[in-house]
């Protein structure tokens, strides 16, 4: 079992605070409301933090640690089709699709709701179209997040919902890297 | 076949598949949602759920295609010769046969072709013991003593077989 450092402090404040945030909006507060509006601004303030975080932070919460990657995607999948175990330290191929996906999505939400507030678009019907239907989106995403994470962690005996709190990865012996 | 080189289309195809029956999914859901008890003698919203349902059964069965399809990439690269490509057929002929699961798979193909323990231990990022324990599930399940038995055996096939390609796939 070796130990690796993974998660900054920035990127795991920043990911659980994204859950509880967007649980908040999507699922309690009133739309109508100034609760969602001002919890709406926060998750708005931790995107663009963590999109500056992708440029300047630690090794691996940069972008350039998990550009979108074709071949990897690739590689990714025949290593579960033949049940291979080399481990990504940082996100791995699809995990990093996902968080660009989340990152983006999030960020349009954040964007159709402000502009919701704005005289020029208040009351526009497809600016809430939009809304609701990213947010949708979004949630279809978490689920696949979700289940995606549980599987690979099954899949490679690394606790990644643990790494994601402790910031800590605990590769079982013998696993080989991607350094 | 042109597929066999470009696993891109099927996975594009799967992703987009799978975004079809989520949407619909959630339609026939939000449609029993409205239309409550009626919902379960409506023929209209039985449709659209065995529709759903069939969606999601043909994205299972492509998801296995494609993993069967990736093993084979990942041993056979570029198809150089006819023989290759048959005695690939062989090989997945006997491992469907014989029951082996993915990973058993990929470490009798390494076997196969003559990588040691600890090269696969290593080409596959797991533990020797891994591998060892892989192994001893392949020669049981072949019913073998060893990677020389198991090699014979493979080879004697194509061999003795009038037709080398059985299954042309």
């Amino acid at each position: 079992m070796t130990e690796h450092r993974i998660w900054d402090p920035f990127v795991r404040v920043f990911h659980w605070a994204l859950v509880g945030l967007f649980a908040a909006n999507a699922l309690y507060t009133n739309p109508e409301k100034t609760p969602h509006e001002y919890i709406g601004y926060t998750i708005a303030a931790l995107v663009g933090l963590r999109m500056i975080w992708g440029l300047i932070g630690s090794r691996h919460a940069r972008f350039s640690d998990f550009l979108p990657s074709m071949s990897g995607v690739l590689q990714q999948i025949t290593d579960i089709a033949t049940g291979r175990h080399r481990i990504h330290l940082g996100h791995t191929p699809l995990g990093a699709l996902m968080i660009y996906n989340l990152i983006a999505t999030i960020a349009g939400i954040c964007l159709t709701g402000w502009m919701m507030t704005t005289n020029t678009f208040w009351g526009v019907d497809w600016v809430e179209k939009t809304h609701e239907v990213l947010v949708t989106w979004a949630e279809i995403s978490v689920v696949l997040h979700v289940v995606a994470v549980i599987w690979e962690s099954r899949r490679t005996g690394i606790n990644l919902p643990r790494a994601m709190v402790t910031g800590v990865k605990r590769i079982p012996e013998g696993h080989s890297t991607d350094a | 076949m042109t597929a066999k080189n470009q696993p891109w289309l099927i996975i594009l195809l799967i992703a987009a598949q799978i975004l079809c029956a989520a949407y619909f999914l959630l339609d026939a859901l939000s449609d029993g949602q409205e239309l409550g008890m009626p919902a379960v003698t409506s023929i209209h919203f039985h449709f659209e759920l065995v529709a759903t349902l069939s969606l999601i059964l043909a994205i299972v069965i492509e998801g296995r295609l494609l993993m069967a399809l990736l093993r084979r990439k990942a041993h056979l690269e570029r198809q150089v010769s006819l023989a290759a490509g048959a005695f690939q057929d062989i090989i997945e002929d006997h491992f469907q046969r014989w029951g082996l699961t993915p990973s058993e798979q990929d470490v009798a193909n390494f076997t196969i072709k003559g990588f040691s323990i600890p090269e696969i231990a290593e080409l596959r990022g797991s533990a020797e013991g891994t591998v060892k324990s892989h192994l001893n599930g392949i020669y049981r399940k072949a019913g073998v003593s060893g990677r020389g038995a198991l090699l014979s055996l493979l080879i004697e096939d194509l061999i003795v077989s009038p037709d080398p390609a059985p299954s042309a796939g």
